[in-house]
Protein backbone atom coordinates (compact mmCIF):
# COMPACT_ATOMS: atom_id res chain seq x y z
CA UNK A 1 0.00 0.00 0.00
CA UNK A 2 1.56 3.26 -1.09
CA UNK A 3 1.46 6.25 1.17
CA UNK A 4 0.15 9.03 -1.02
CA UNK A 5 2.71 11.72 -0.56
CA UNK A 6 2.41 15.15 -2.02
CA UNK A 7 5.34 16.65 -3.82
CA UNK A 8 7.71 18.13 -1.29
CA UNK A 9 6.20 16.19 1.58
CA UNK A 10 8.62 14.74 4.11
CA UNK A 11 8.20 11.67 6.24
CA UNK A 12 10.24 9.73 8.76
CA UNK A 13 11.84 6.56 7.60
CA UNK A 14 13.86 5.11 10.43
CA UNK A 15 12.18 6.90 13.33
CA UNK A 16 8.80 5.32 12.69
CA UNK A 17 10.38 2.10 11.37
CA UNK A 18 13.28 1.44 13.76
CA UNK A 19 13.98 -1.92 12.17
CA UNK A 20 14.20 -0.45 8.65
CA UNK A 21 17.57 -1.44 7.24
CA UNK A 22 17.24 -0.97 3.50
CA UNK A 23 15.18 1.02 1.06
CA UNK A 24 14.82 -0.20 -2.51
CA UNK A 25 14.26 2.31 -5.28
CA UNK A 26 12.61 0.60 -8.25
CA UNK A 27 12.36 2.00 -11.76
CA UNK A 28 10.20 0.28 -14.36
CA UNK A 29 8.89 0.97 -17.83
CA UNK A 30 7.62 -0.84 -20.92
CA UNK A 31 9.47 -1.30 -24.17
CA UNK A 32 8.29 0.90 -27.04
CA UNK A 33 4.96 -0.48 -28.25
CA UNK A 34 5.30 1.13 -31.66
CA UNK A 35 7.44 -1.00 -33.95
CA UNK A 36 9.95 1.26 -35.60
CA UNK A 37 10.01 3.52 -32.55
CA UNK A 38 13.33 3.81 -30.74
CA UNK A 39 14.23 2.16 -27.44
CA UNK A 40 13.49 4.04 -24.23
CA UNK A 41 16.57 3.92 -21.99
CA UNK A 42 15.72 5.20 -18.52
CA UNK A 43 18.50 5.51 -15.97
CA UNK A 44 18.20 5.61 -12.20
CA UNK A 45 21.10 7.33 -10.43
CA UNK A 46 22.05 8.30 -6.89
CA UNK A 47 24.08 11.27 -5.66
CA UNK A 48 25.58 11.00 -2.16
CA UNK A 49 26.05 14.58 -0.99
CA UNK A 50 27.54 16.28 2.04
CA UNK A 51 26.20 19.14 4.11
CA UNK A 52 26.98 21.56 1.26
CA UNK A 53 24.62 19.71 -1.06
CA UNK A 54 27.49 18.54 -3.27
CA UNK A 55 29.24 15.24 -3.83
CA UNK A 56 32.73 14.97 -2.35
CA UNK A 57 34.10 13.08 -5.33
CA UNK A 58 33.12 11.15 -8.47
CA UNK A 59 32.71 7.92 -6.54
CA UNK A 60 29.74 9.35 -4.67
CA UNK A 61 27.77 9.31 -7.91
CA UNK A 62 26.21 5.88 -8.39
CA UNK A 63 25.01 5.24 -11.92
CA UNK A 64 25.26 2.76 -14.81
CA UNK A 65 29.05 3.13 -14.97
CA UNK A 66 29.63 3.05 -11.21
CA UNK A 67 27.28 0.50 -9.73
CA UNK A 68 28.52 0.08 -6.17
CA UNK A 69 29.52 2.65 -3.60
CA UNK A 70 32.82 1.76 -1.90
CA UNK A 71 31.01 1.38 1.41
CA UNK A 72 28.27 -0.81 -0.03
CA UNK A 73 25.73 1.75 1.21
CA UNK A 74 24.29 2.26 -2.25
CA UNK A 75 24.13 -0.47 -4.87
CA UNK A 76 22.72 -0.19 -8.41
CA UNK A 77 21.55 -3.45 -9.94
CA UNK A 78 22.59 -2.55 -13.49
CA UNK A 79 21.62 -0.68 -16.64
CA UNK A 80 18.46 -1.74 -18.47
CA UNK A 81 18.48 -0.08 -21.89
CA UNK A 82 15.01 -0.93 -23.20
CA UNK A 83 12.61 -1.64 -20.35
CA UNK A 84 12.46 -5.30 -21.27
CA UNK A 85 11.40 -7.63 -18.44
CA UNK A 86 8.74 -7.71 -15.76
CA UNK A 87 8.92 -5.92 -12.43
CA UNK A 88 11.54 -3.29 -11.67
CA UNK A 89 13.88 -2.76 -14.60
CA UNK A 90 16.51 -0.99 -12.50
CA UNK A 91 16.94 -0.85 -8.74
CA UNK A 92 19.02 1.16 -6.32
CA UNK A 93 19.37 -0.36 -2.88
CA UNK A 94 20.27 1.83 0.07
CA UNK A 95 21.52 0.30 3.30
CA UNK A 96 21.25 2.95 6.01
CA UNK A 97 23.82 1.65 8.47
CA UNK A 98 26.54 1.77 5.85
CA UNK A 99 26.08 5.38 4.76
CA UNK A 100 29.26 7.31 5.66
CA UNK A 101 29.04 9.90 8.43
CA UNK A 102 29.89 12.80 6.14
CA UNK A 103 27.01 12.04 3.78
CA UNK A 104 23.95 14.08 4.67
CA UNK A 105 21.67 13.23 1.81
CA UNK A 106 21.17 10.80 -1.07
CA UNK A 107 19.32 12.22 -4.06
CA UNK A 108 17.73 9.73 -6.47
CA UNK A 109 17.25 10.84 -10.06
CA UNK A 110 15.64 9.36 -13.18
CA UNK A 111 16.79 10.44 -16.62
CA UNK A 112 16.06 9.39 -20.21
CA UNK A 113 19.32 8.63 -21.97
CA UNK A 114 19.86 10.64 -25.14
CA UNK A 115 16.39 12.18 -24.76
CA UNK A 116 17.01 15.17 -26.99
CA UNK A 117 18.54 13.29 -29.89
CA UNK A 118 15.79 10.69 -29.68
CA UNK A 119 13.07 13.34 -29.15
CA UNK A 120 11.72 11.43 -26.18
CA UNK A 121 9.98 12.43 -22.97
CA UNK A 122 8.33 10.51 -20.13
CA UNK A 123 4.89 10.95 -21.70
CA UNK A 124 5.77 8.73 -24.63
CA UNK A 125 6.66 5.80 -22.42
CA UNK A 126 4.08 3.30 -21.23
CA UNK A 127 3.82 2.20 -17.62
CA UNK A 128 6.87 4.16 -16.50
CA UNK A 129 7.03 4.57 -12.77
CA UNK A 130 9.52 4.98 -9.98
CA UNK A 131 8.91 3.84 -6.43
CA UNK A 132 10.60 3.32 -3.11
CA UNK A 133 9.93 0.23 -1.02
CA UNK A 134 10.72 -0.69 2.56
CA UNK A 135 12.85 -3.74 1.86
CA UNK A 136 11.79 -5.51 5.02
CA UNK A 137 8.03 -5.18 4.84
CA UNK A 138 7.79 -4.78 1.08
CA UNK A 139 5.63 -1.77 1.77
CA UNK A 140 5.70 0.82 -1.01
CA UNK A 141 6.40 4.23 0.46
CA UNK A 142 6.00 6.36 -2.65
CA UNK A 143 5.33 5.89 -6.34
CA UNK A 144 5.30 8.38 -9.15
CA UNK A 145 3.69 7.60 -12.48
CA UNK A 146 6.27 9.14 -14.78
CA UNK A 147 4.16 9.20 -17.95
CA UNK A 148 1.14 10.80 -16.29
CA UNK A 149 2.78 13.24 -13.89
CA UNK A 150 5.86 14.28 -15.84
CA UNK A 151 4.79 13.85 -19.46
CA UNK A 152 6.92 16.54 -21.07
CA UNK A 153 9.94 16.03 -18.81
CA UNK A 154 13.09 14.09 -19.57
CA UNK A 155 14.73 14.11 -16.15
CA UNK A 156 13.52 14.09 -12.58
CA UNK A 157 14.80 14.33 -9.03
CA UNK A 158 12.58 11.58 -7.62
CA UNK A 159 13.31 11.81 -3.91
CA UNK A 160 15.90 12.63 -1.31
CA UNK A 161 16.79 10.48 1.63
CA UNK A 162 18.38 12.74 4.25
CA UNK A 163 19.77 12.74 7.76
CA UNK A 164 17.89 14.57 10.47
CA UNK A 165 18.71 14.36 14.19
CA UNK A 166 20.29 10.97 13.87
CA UNK A 167 17.41 9.51 11.88
CA UNK A 168 16.80 9.14 8.14
CA UNK A 169 13.94 11.02 6.56
CA UNK A 170 12.42 11.00 3.11
CA UNK A 171 11.54 13.97 0.91
CA UNK A 172 9.14 13.30 -1.97
CA UNK A 173 10.88 15.83 -4.19
CA UNK A 174 9.28 14.92 -7.52
CA UNK A 175 10.78 17.81 -9.46
CA UNK A 176 11.41 17.80 -13.17
CA UNK A 177 14.87 18.84 -14.26
CA UNK A 178 16.09 20.33 -17.51
CA UNK A 179 19.28 19.24 -19.17
CA UNK A 180 19.48 15.55 -18.35
CA UNK A 181 22.06 13.67 -16.37
CA UNK A 182 24.95 16.01 -17.13
CA UNK A 183 23.00 18.96 -15.75
CA UNK A 184 22.17 16.95 -12.64
CA UNK A 185 25.86 16.13 -12.20
CA UNK A 186 26.74 19.83 -12.35
CA UNK A 187 23.97 20.53 -9.86
CA UNK A 188 25.53 18.14 -7.39
CA UNK A 189 29.06 19.45 -7.87
CA UNK A 190 30.45 17.04 -10.47
CA UNK A 191 32.10 17.75 -13.80
CA UNK A 192 29.99 15.76 -16.24
CA UNK B 1 -6.92 29.19 -29.00
CA UNK B 2 -6.13 26.43 -26.51
CA UNK B 3 -2.93 24.66 -25.61
CA UNK B 4 -0.48 23.54 -28.26
CA UNK B 5 0.72 20.09 -27.30
CA UNK B 6 4.03 18.43 -27.97
CA UNK B 7 4.49 14.76 -28.65
CA UNK B 8 4.12 12.69 -25.48
CA UNK B 9 2.35 15.47 -23.59
CA UNK B 10 -0.64 14.47 -21.49
CA UNK B 11 -3.21 16.86 -20.20
CA UNK B 12 -6.23 16.50 -18.00
CA UNK B 13 -9.40 17.46 -19.88
CA UNK B 14 -11.96 17.37 -17.11
CA UNK B 15 -10.01 18.54 -14.06
CA UNK B 16 -10.57 22.22 -14.88
CA UNK B 17 -13.71 21.49 -16.91
CA UNK B 18 -15.70 19.11 -14.75
CA UNK B 19 -18.80 19.51 -16.87
CA UNK B 20 -17.05 18.67 -20.14
CA UNK B 21 -19.33 16.41 -22.16
CA UNK B 22 -19.78 17.04 -25.89
CA UNK B 23 -16.56 17.56 -27.78
CA UNK B 24 -15.51 17.66 -31.39
CA UNK B 25 -12.26 16.08 -32.45
CA UNK B 26 -11.08 17.60 -35.71
CA UNK B 27 -8.28 16.21 -37.84
CA UNK B 28 -6.68 17.97 -40.78
CA UNK B 29 -3.85 17.55 -43.22
CA UNK B 30 -2.62 18.94 -46.52
CA UNK B 31 -1.13 17.09 -49.45
CA UNK B 32 2.49 17.92 -50.16
CA UNK B 33 2.69 19.29 -53.65
CA UNK B 34 4.68 16.84 -55.72
CA UNK B 35 6.93 18.32 -58.38
CA UNK B 36 6.24 16.95 -61.86
CA UNK B 37 8.58 14.14 -62.76
CA UNK B 38 10.62 13.86 -65.88
CA UNK B 39 10.36 15.53 -69.27
CA UNK B 40 6.84 14.41 -70.02
CA UNK B 41 5.74 15.09 -66.48
CA UNK B 42 6.89 18.65 -66.95
CA UNK B 43 5.38 19.02 -70.42
CA UNK B 44 1.99 17.54 -69.71
CA UNK B 45 1.87 18.08 -65.95
CA UNK B 46 1.42 14.98 -63.84
CA UNK B 47 -1.92 14.84 -62.11
CA UNK B 48 -1.19 14.26 -58.45
CA UNK B 49 -3.29 11.38 -57.20
CA UNK B 50 -5.55 12.35 -54.33
CA UNK B 51 -4.51 11.00 -50.96
CA UNK B 52 -7.47 9.57 -49.09
CA UNK B 53 -6.65 9.73 -45.38
CA UNK B 54 -9.17 8.09 -43.08
CA UNK B 55 -9.53 8.98 -39.43
CA UNK B 56 -10.92 6.29 -37.15
CA UNK B 57 -11.52 5.77 -33.46
CA UNK B 58 -10.78 2.55 -31.62
CA UNK B 59 -12.68 2.12 -28.34
CA UNK B 60 -10.55 -0.02 -26.05
CA UNK B 61 -11.20 -1.63 -22.70
CA UNK B 62 -8.96 -1.26 -19.64
CA UNK B 63 -6.62 -3.92 -21.00
CA UNK B 64 -6.07 -1.95 -24.20
CA UNK B 65 -8.15 -4.49 -26.11
CA UNK B 66 -10.64 -3.87 -28.87
CA UNK B 67 -13.58 -6.13 -28.16
CA UNK B 68 -15.62 -6.43 -31.28
CA UNK B 69 -15.91 -4.48 -34.50
CA UNK B 70 -18.74 -2.40 -33.04
CA UNK B 71 -16.05 -0.62 -31.02
CA UNK B 72 -14.45 0.74 -34.16
CA UNK B 73 -15.80 3.99 -35.56
CA UNK B 74 -14.63 4.61 -39.12
CA UNK B 75 -15.98 5.38 -42.59
CA UNK B 76 -17.78 2.01 -42.63
CA UNK B 77 -19.33 2.43 -39.18
CA UNK B 78 -19.96 6.10 -38.54
CA UNK B 79 -21.69 5.89 -35.18
CA UNK B 80 -20.80 3.84 -32.13
CA UNK B 81 -23.55 1.62 -30.78
CA UNK B 82 -23.62 3.54 -27.51
CA UNK B 83 -24.04 6.75 -29.49
CA UNK B 84 -21.11 8.44 -27.77
CA UNK B 85 -19.02 8.74 -30.92
CA UNK B 86 -20.25 10.03 -34.27
CA UNK B 87 -17.92 10.28 -37.26
CA UNK B 88 -19.07 13.08 -39.54
CA UNK B 89 -18.05 11.40 -42.78
CA UNK B 90 -15.26 10.59 -45.13
CA UNK B 91 -13.26 13.28 -46.92
CA UNK B 92 -11.85 11.60 -50.00
CA UNK B 93 -9.30 14.14 -51.14
CA UNK B 94 -8.16 16.28 -48.26
CA UNK B 95 -9.26 19.37 -50.16
CA UNK B 96 -10.37 22.42 -48.26
CA UNK B 97 -9.07 24.34 -45.29
CA UNK B 98 -9.73 23.47 -41.70
CA UNK B 99 -10.69 20.05 -40.46
CA UNK B 100 -10.73 17.32 -43.05
CA UNK B 101 -12.61 14.92 -40.84
CA UNK B 102 -14.53 15.55 -37.67
CA UNK B 103 -15.59 13.15 -34.97
CA UNK B 104 -18.07 14.09 -32.28
CA UNK B 105 -17.26 12.57 -28.90
CA UNK B 106 -19.68 12.81 -25.98
CA UNK B 107 -17.54 11.93 -22.99
CA UNK B 108 -20.53 11.51 -20.71
CA UNK B 109 -21.97 8.74 -22.87
CA UNK B 110 -18.90 6.56 -23.21
CA UNK B 111 -19.66 3.18 -21.60
CA UNK B 112 -17.87 2.51 -18.33
CA UNK B 113 -16.08 -0.52 -19.75
CA UNK B 114 -14.40 1.63 -22.40
CA UNK B 115 -11.20 3.03 -20.91
CA UNK B 116 -9.48 4.56 -23.91
CA UNK B 117 -10.21 6.04 -27.33
CA UNK B 118 -7.40 5.87 -29.84
CA UNK B 119 -7.52 8.21 -32.82
CA UNK B 120 -5.72 6.78 -35.83
CA UNK B 121 -5.31 7.84 -39.43
CA UNK B 122 -4.38 5.62 -42.30
CA UNK B 123 -4.06 6.14 -46.03
CA UNK B 124 -6.72 4.25 -47.94
CA UNK B 125 -5.23 1.81 -50.48
CA UNK B 126 -1.76 3.10 -49.62
CA UNK B 127 0.07 0.15 -51.17
CA UNK B 128 -1.87 0.13 -54.43
CA UNK B 129 -1.58 3.88 -54.82
CA UNK B 130 2.04 3.88 -53.63
CA UNK B 131 1.29 6.57 -51.06
CA UNK B 132 2.67 7.27 -47.59
CA UNK B 133 2.58 9.99 -44.95
CA UNK B 134 5.66 11.67 -46.36
CA UNK B 135 3.22 13.01 -48.96
CA UNK B 136 1.15 14.72 -46.24
CA UNK B 137 2.03 17.83 -44.26
CA UNK B 138 0.52 20.08 -41.63
CA UNK B 139 -1.32 17.18 -40.02
CA UNK B 140 -2.99 18.08 -36.75
CA UNK B 141 -5.64 17.01 -34.29
CA UNK B 142 -7.67 19.43 -32.19
CA UNK B 143 -10.33 19.19 -29.52
CA UNK B 144 -13.19 21.63 -29.28
CA UNK B 145 -15.56 21.98 -26.34
CA UNK B 146 -18.99 22.09 -27.99
CA UNK B 147 -20.63 23.91 -25.10
CA UNK B 148 -18.65 27.07 -25.76
CA UNK B 149 -17.13 26.27 -29.15
CA UNK B 150 -13.65 26.91 -27.76
CA UNK B 151 -10.68 24.97 -29.02
CA UNK B 152 -9.14 23.36 -25.94
CA UNK B 153 -6.02 21.92 -27.46
CA UNK B 154 -4.20 21.24 -30.69
CA UNK B 155 -1.41 18.84 -31.53
CA UNK B 156 0.52 19.56 -34.71
CA UNK B 157 2.25 16.49 -36.06
CA UNK B 158 5.51 17.95 -37.30
CA UNK B 159 7.59 14.81 -37.47
CA UNK B 160 8.75 13.31 -40.72
CA UNK B 161 6.52 10.30 -41.38
CA UNK B 162 8.00 9.39 -44.71
CA UNK B 163 7.34 5.79 -45.73
CA UNK B 164 4.72 5.32 -43.02
CA UNK B 165 1.11 4.48 -43.77
CA UNK B 166 -0.49 4.27 -40.34
CA UNK B 167 -0.59 7.10 -37.81
CA UNK B 168 -1.51 6.82 -34.12
CA UNK B 169 -2.44 10.43 -33.52
CA UNK B 170 -3.81 10.75 -30.01
CA UNK B 171 -5.58 9.04 -27.14
CA UNK B 172 -8.39 10.14 -24.86
CA UNK B 173 -8.42 7.94 -21.76
CA UNK B 174 -9.77 7.53 -18.25
CA UNK B 175 -7.38 8.25 -15.39
CA UNK B 176 -8.46 8.45 -11.75
CA UNK B 177 -12.00 9.44 -12.63
CA UNK B 178 -10.90 12.12 -15.12
CA UNK B 179 -10.55 12.18 -18.89
CA UNK B 180 -7.06 12.86 -20.17
CA UNK B 181 -5.61 13.47 -23.62
CA UNK B 182 -2.23 12.24 -24.88
CA UNK B 183 -0.53 13.62 -27.96
CA UNK B 184 0.89 10.40 -29.38
CA UNK B 185 2.08 11.09 -32.94
CA UNK B 186 3.56 7.63 -33.60
CA UNK B 187 3.46 5.81 -36.92
CA UNK B 188 3.92 2.44 -38.54
CA UNK B 189 3.71 0.76 -41.90
CA UNK B 190 0.34 -0.93 -41.44
CA UNK B 191 -1.28 -1.63 -44.77
CA UNK B 192 -4.65 -0.43 -43.52
CA UNK B 193 -6.99 -0.09 -40.57
CA UNK B 194 -7.40 -3.86 -40.34
CA UNK B 195 -3.71 -4.29 -39.73
CA UNK B 196 -3.49 -1.36 -37.29
CA UNK B 197 -6.14 -2.84 -35.03
CA UNK B 198 -4.28 -6.13 -34.72
CA UNK B 199 -2.18 -4.50 -31.98
CA UNK B 200 -5.30 -4.36 -29.84
CA UNK B 201 -6.71 -7.82 -30.37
Amino acid sequence: MTINLNKGQKIDLTKSNPSLKKAVIGLAWDTNKYSGGGDFDLDASAFLVGSNGKTNNDLDFIFYNNLEHSTGAVIHTGDNRTGDGDGDDEQIIIEFSKIPADIDKIAITVTIDDAIARSQNFGQISNAFVRVVNEETNEEILRYDLSEDFSVETALVFCEIYRNNGEWKFNATGSGFQGGLSALCKNYGLDA
Amino acid sequence: MGINLQKGQRINLTKDNPGLKKTMVGLGWDPVKQSPKGLFGGLFGSKQADIDCDASVLMLDENDKLRGKENMVYFGNLKSRCGSIQHMGDNLTGAGDGDDEQIMVDLSMIPQKIAKLIFVVNIYAAAQRKQHFGMIQNAYIRLVNISDNKEMLRFNLTEEYSGKTGLFVAEIYRNNGEWKFTAVGESDTSSGLGEMVKKYQ
